[in-house]
């Protein structure tokens, strides 16, 4: 078990969307909004699985960018 | 027609070089990292020592098989009733099978592109990929991810140079053959460099290879199946 490091989550999804070629302001807007969004819908539980986040934050990110969402659903599946 | 066979396996070599997909993998996941942390120059620069990386362990993998099939078939090159043909045949019919069906972790699943290598290992890829800072460490990701396809490709080194050996014997294509079949494992990264280049990402190239997964198992596993056949036919028989 370990505490949820959200800076390191949204560095990760910076630098996953200045790769995908999303300019930086959008990508820091929808960024910081998906994981607020993510994080209200999963405050009412105690314990949270890597699993429920990745799904919470993926779920919101389908909104603003589909191709952002799918590699932050998908990277460690690639190999 | 000997020559013909010949050639014929070391294509089919090449096709099976450039088919799999450990390689691309690696490469897709370290140049979508490099983009996102480094300019499009450094990028580049990254992805140059990445592909060196893969050519220059090719090139000495190929010369030390060179060396290894000498020695393995040095009864005048011709592996007429060698048992050791026989084997390698074992080895070519087994990786058929395996690829066909072990070579994706999930091979119906049109979620991922999992490869059927331990974890551990695809995490630590995956975790190099994503701190490459400088060129060695992209020539020392390059030339890992290739040593970890040994598995699948060193077989294929010995038999390929068997058989460039065989062909040096009645005809001249022995050295282009041998820098083509090197240079065959570089174009899915060229492609795939040019595809980033071009304005795809990871995303759109992620689908593409789920979309191919059945295609590369069938192409991997016919050719090695067709590689098996091939030396039945015209080396044993």
């Amino acid at each position: 078990m370990q505490d949820f490091d959200q800076p390191k989550l949204r560095r990760e999804l910076l630098l996953d969307a200045r790769a995908i070629g999303i300019p930086s302001g959008a990508a820091e807007d929808f960024v910081d909004r998906s994981i607020t969004a993510a994080m209200s819908t999963l405050s009412s539980k105690s314990l949270i699985t890597d699993q429920d986040l990745k799904r919470a934050i993926t779920k919101e990110l389908k909104k603003y960018h589909p191709d952002l969402a799918y590699v932050y659903q998908n990277r460690d599946k690639i190999i | 027609m000997n020559v013909l066979a010949s050639i014929g396996i070391v294509i089919l070599a090449m096709v099976i070089m450039a088919s799999l997909q450990l390689i691309p993998g690696v490469f897709a996941l370290f140049f979508h990292y490099a983009i996102g942390k480094y300019s499009l120059r450094k990028a580049s620069t990254l992805s140059l020592f990445f592909i060196l990386g893969t050519e220059i362990i090719s090139a000495l993998l190929f010369i030390s098989a060179f060396y290894v099939s000498y020695t393995l078939f040095l009864n005048d090159l011709n592996p007429r009733n060698n048992v050791l043909t026989w084997i390698f045949i074992g080895i070519f019919i087994a990786l058929s099978i395996a690829c066909l069906f072990f070579y994706f972790r999930h091979p119906h699943s049109k979620e991922d592109t999992e490869l059927f290598i331990p974890r551990k290992l695809a995490y630590s890829l995956n975790s190099r990929a994503k701190s490459i800072r400088t060129p060695s460490d992209a020539f020392v990701l390059g030339a890992l991810s290739n040593i970890c396809e040994l598995p699948i490709t060193l077989p294929l080194y010995i038999i390929t140079a068997t058989e460039i050996m065989y062909m040096h014997t009645e005809y001249f294509a022995d050295d282009l053959m041998t820098i083509l079949y090197i240079l065959a494992s570089t174009i899915p990264l060229i492609h795939l460099y040019y595809s980033f280049r071009l304005g795809r990402n990871l995303a759109t190239i992620q689908r593409t290879r789920i979309k191919d997964k059945i295609f590369h198992r069938f192409t991997i596993s016919l050719s090695f199946l067709t590689i098996a056949i091939l030396i039945i036919c015209f080396r044993i028989v």
